[in-house]
């Protein structure tokens, strides 16, 4: 008999990052996996069933939400780039939590900065968030600063 | 009461700068936070307190530290845990607040005499959910164990706890609800978590008696 679910709403940080869905499962896989064994995983049955524009989300058994909450908070990488998952919201249906997605677009007027004898690519989001990504194929190093330190700098 | 995240290290030490850690902090419901190495402003509506990480071998030497410019103008001292005699010691200290990364000491290196000294001296004992993030296996069966441990200390001698990110990057920071789930799989309650969280502002502003002066 199907049992009842909830789904659990995650934002993916950095805001940037394309995430594929698979290895965000694997990331919450791994991560559920390792704090509360197979066997308390094997019957929460975690999935993740969206993964777009920065958020995912993620199903679960009812009853077993907290714990596999407390598990997103322990994903500290996906893919092998550093990551976070932020628990947002916890509802029964997904449509109730596409009410909760706020989409986050990179502002017009991303461009290129020399810091440090290293070129790194800006992203600019609300709130005076920048994003520097420094120039590379891989592996790339990521800070994180305002507009008021791009200024300062 | 304010939720205090206890230590972030923002850059150059880490990826994030303060005021970016700060805008994140105010996102996931922090009042304050204390800067490893910067602060003393405000930012984004979140209070940054300045701190200082004292990491030494002798008590003769964290006794030479405290007495740094840079460490008197902190408003929160740390001083990384040691063995059990450098504990003992430590927490007797007046200028030291707060004792953290107890997770990498040995099991008995905070025992009942530190516990009982620091709090008559309130000083407390950082709780880092660093490890709990980063760590896998052994190594984070231990630190649960060891945060255990020092929690049934905390309860039956009354020291302070603070709940601290050690967050290098905002990647690292986690919201006050989050902080709640972790410290569950240890055993600490939904009270003692809040209790925790607002330790370093009883730290930086302590009670004290009313004195009438005439």
């Amino acid at each position: 008999m199907r049992g009842k679910r909830r789904y659990i709403l995650a934002r993916i940080l950095p805001c940037r990052m394309a995430v594929d869905q698979k290895q965000v499962y694997l990331a919450v896989i791994e991560a559920a996996t390792s704090l509360f064994g197979d066997a308390a995983v094997g019957l929460a049955q975690p999935a993740v069933v969206f993964c777009e524009g920065g958020y995912a989300v993620v199903r679960c058994r009812r009853g077993t939400e907290k714990d596999i909450a407390v598990a997103l908070a322990t994903v500290n990488a996906i893919a092998d780039e550093p990551a976070a998952l932020r628990t947002v919201a916890v509802s029964g249906t997904i449509h109730a939590l596409r009410r909760r997605i706020k989409p986050i677009r990179p502002l017009s007027g991303a461009g290129d900065v020399k810091f440090r004898d290293t070129y790194f690519t800006v992203y600019r989001y609300p709130r005076q968030k920048v994003d520097l990504v420094e120039k590379g194929i891989k592996h790339q190093k990521s800070l994180f600063f305002t507009e008021a330190d791009l200024e300062e700098r | 009461m304010k939720i205090t995240d206890a230590c972030v290290h923002p850059y150059p030490a880490g990826d994030s700068t303060v005021a970016r850690i700060a805008i994140e902090a105010a996102e996931l419901g922090f009042d304050s936070i204390v800067a490893i190495g910067d602060g003393g402003d405000r930012h984004y509506g979140v209070e940054i307190f300045r701190g200082a990480v004292i990491g030494a071998a002798s008590v003769k030497e964290v006794l030479k530290r405290v007495r740094d410019p840079a460490v008197r103008r902190a408003d929160v001292v740390y001083v990384d845990a040691g063995d059990i005699s450098f504990n003992r010691a430590v927490v007797a200290v007046k200028e030291v607040h707060v004792l953290r990364n107890i997770h990498a000491t040995r099991r008995n290196a905070f025992d009942h005499v530190a516990a009982r000294t620091a709090g008559k001296r309130g000083v407390a004992v950082d709780i880092s959910m660093a490890p709990i993030i980063h760590l896998r296996g052994t190594k984070r069966q231990r630190v649960l164990q060891r945060y255990a441990d020092i929690l049934s200390l905390q309860r039956r001698y009354g020291f302070p706890l603070t709940v601290s990110s050690d967050a290098r990057s905002i990647l690292g920071q986690r919201s006050v609800r989050e902080i709640r789930g972790l410290c569950a799989l240890f055993g600490m309650t939904g009270t003692e978590v809040t209790e925790a969280l607002s330790s370093v502002g009883r730290i930086i502003e302590p009670h004290r008696p009313v004195r009438v002066v005439e």
